[in-house]
């Protein structure tokens, strides 16, 4: 489903360049619940930006659904984006003046859907999360737990192969973190490919599979809760 | 682009911080009311002068004289130059080649009575060509013809004002009125614009010479340049002036004693005053509209930078940078648009408003015409493209995550 062979990306700054990805080499297939894990400046994020179309890459390879992902236009990536994957933020980032059911409606925009439509299945949609009775409230009148579940019906409405969840329960308390994760892992069962990005290791746990990042490459990937090899291939500096 | 979400997303915008967007427009709006409200001083402006010119056709000269101010050949000054007959003949005939000449004899103060009603109205001795030279818009009957001249006859045409006061709601065609004692025939009659236009009473220069003059002058004289550009109108003047000069011993540095005008120059000088004073008016409004766009820009670049988390979700939900460029675009230009409309629509009206008490000789009708409201338009939209497209630019650069991780 998603592979990266080699990926190396750097941020110019005012003299040189910062190296952030120093060849990532990885293999998620369809199906797969995997976690990210990785401290602060361990390129996790700038990882999440290259799996989610929103930043190119230096060098290396990715292909989506085997489809090749190097040097797309801005328009190509945008139409990708909506086409495969939908995106879960820490901060749920729902619009905040509007409604549950416009915010999950509004990917649907972006894909040109009709409007009546569009609310039919945003409707349903918030359905599947238990939210229908919420349809109506704008984003400041929901609890976190509530929010994030909105913001998982907006990332699912399109019916992506891939969601990209960035620390989705970093600003909730352990209780709604574990029903938002379980929500997670019935996307995951109706056969949607989740990658999280975490850095709380029994987020990490409740995933089938953990990659471990380290200043820019993979330390560690292996099932969750197992220790395992890291398949580093040293340290090496791209620029 | 156009469609319900854009309109919904702009309204919520504009309305989200009402005083900011009120204070933004207010700048843009003051702007264009500036440039409206400065356009329409300008044509009245014009209009003003442009209608004491439309007096008199713009190809004429006007040939006027006074009294000596220097001493030339042995002449001593203070001396009054008379223009006659003889004048009119040799510069119509010898010096320059002109479609239409008349001379003009007035005896202002003239005692016009119909019956029992009197009044003083400015007479004129004219010949027939003065119709054209001047503009006269006969409104009934005839104008004067040759034949009136060549037989002295006791004909006259009238001005609006007289026929007003003396005849009341009857039409004077044909009646008698007495002008300074003598019976004179009505004609016909006219209707005509300026101070003493519709007051005037015309009467044959040669009826005039004989009865209230008793010699051959002809006051003052005014010619048709024809079909003549400028440079062939100044042609004319400098062989008029020199001829009469020389004739009446003239010397070349007196200005009172021979004044030729040139309404063909006049006007041209004019004209040019007033294209400087409409670029003028365009820079000023122009630069104050641009303050205003600025400040469109600057809010616009804040709304951008307010809205960042926003645009980075936008974005990662599959909005592709077009629909994000246009978002910001479009918003800008409906703010300097609907701003801009109501600084237009006020302009007008202050305008409109404001005319009736701001009537002078030289002041007229204060409007705005539809190329300036149209070319209004088109600036702001222009200046709303240009006040978004900046902000926009930097709205489709958010890289999204790091949007996200904006707080």
């Amino acid at each position: 489903m998603l592979a990266l062979r080699g990926i190396e990306k750097s941020y110019p700054l005012a003299v040189g360049s910062l190296p952030v990805l120093k060849g990532i080499d990885l293999n998620i297939t369809q199906g797969e619940m995997v976690a990210i894990m990785g401290s602060s400046g361990s390129g996790k994020s700038t990882l999440l930006n290259v799996l989610g179309l929103l930043d190119g890459f230096d060098s290396g390879g990715y292909d989506l659904d085997g489809v090749d992902m190097s040097g797309l236009s801005e328009k190509q990536a945008a139409r990708y984006r909506s086409q495969f994957l939908g995106f879960v933020f820490q901060s749920f980032n729902l619009i905040s003046f509007k409604t549950a059911l416009e915010n999950v409606a509004l990917p649907l925009f972006y894909q040109k859907v009709p409007r009546r439509e569009r609310q039919r299945r945003a409707l349903e949609m918030l359905g599947k999360m238990g939210m229908d009775d919420r349809a109506d409230h704008l984003p400041s009148e929901l609890s976190g737990g509530q929010k994030q579940r909105v913001a998982i019906a907006r990332a699912l409405i399109t019916s992506p192969r891939v969601i990209l969840a960035d620390e989705p329960t970093g600003a909730l308390d352990s209780t709604t973190s574990s029903e938002v994760m379980s929500v997670l892992r019935e996307v995951n069962a109706s056969g949607i490919t989740v990658i999280i990005v975490t850095h709380e290791a029994d987020i990490a746990a409740k995933c089938d599979r953990t990659i471990r990042l380290h200043d820019g490459v993979i330390i560690e990937d292996g099932r969750s809760g197992e220790v395992v090899e890291p398949t580093a291939n040293g340290a090496g500096s791209s620029d | 682009m156009f469609n319900r979400e854009t309109w919904i997303e702009i309204a919520h915008t504009v309305t989200a911080n009402p005083l900011r967007t009120a204070l933004t427009g207010l700048s843009v709006g003051l702007g264009i009311f500036i440039l409206v409200v400065m356009q329409g001083l300008g044509f009245g402006l014009q209009n003003g002068v442009e209608q004491d010119f439309a007096d008199e056709a713009k190809n004429t000269i006007w040939v006027r004289t006074g009294t000596t101010t220097l001493a030339y050949r042995g002449r001593q000054p203070n001396r009054y130059i008379e223009l006659r007959d003889e004048d009119e003949e040799r510069v119509t005939e010898q010096v320059v080649e002109t479609p239409a000449a008349s001379g003009r004899l007035s005896m202002w103060g003239s005692t016009v009575q119909y019956k029992n009603e009197q009044g003083n109205y400015p007479l004129m001795g004219v010949e027939p060509d003065f119709a054209e030279l001047d503009l006269i818009p006969l409104q009934g009957g005839r104008w004067l013809h040759q034949d009136d001249v060549e037989k002295e006859a006791k004909v006259c045409v009238i001005g609006e004002n007289v026929i007003n006061e003396l005849f009341k709601q009857r039409s004077p065609i044909g009646q008698y009125i007495i002008l300074r004692g003598i019976t004179f025939r009505v004609v016909g009659h006219f209707t005509k614009n300026g101070r003493w236009g519709n007051s005037m009473v015309y009467i044959p220069m040669t009826t005039m010479q004989r009865l209230f003059q008793g010699n051959d002058a002809i006051g003052s004289m005014v010619l048709s340049t024809g079909d003549r550009d400028l440079a062939g109108s100044t042609d004319m003047v400098d062989a008029i002036d020199g001829d009469l000069r020389l004739r009446h011993a003239v010397h070349p540095e007196d200005q009172r004693a021979v004044r030729v005008r040139d309404n063909q120059e006049e006007y041209a000088m004019f004209d040019r005053i007033f294209k400087g004073i409409r670029l003028f008016i365009w820079v000023i409004g122009g630069l104050t509209l641009l303050a205003g766009a600025i400040g469109v820009a600057n809010i616009m670049a804040i709304v951008v930078k307010e809205r960042t988390v926003e645009i980075g979700v936008r974005k990662a939900l599959g909005a592709t940078s077009g629909s994000i460029l246009s978002l910001i675009v479009i918003e800008a230009i409906c703010l300097t648009l609907i701003s801009g409309a109501l600084g237009l629509i006020a302009g007008v009206a202050t305008l409109n408003y404001a005319a009736p008490y701001a009537q002078h000789d030289y002041f007229t009708n204060p409007e705005v015409n539809l190329r300036v409201t149209v070319t209004a338009l088109i600036v702001l939209v222009l200046a709303g493209a240009f006040s978004g497209l900046v902000p926009a630019l930097r709205a489709v650069r958010i890289r999204p995550i790091e949007a996200l991780r904006y707080e």
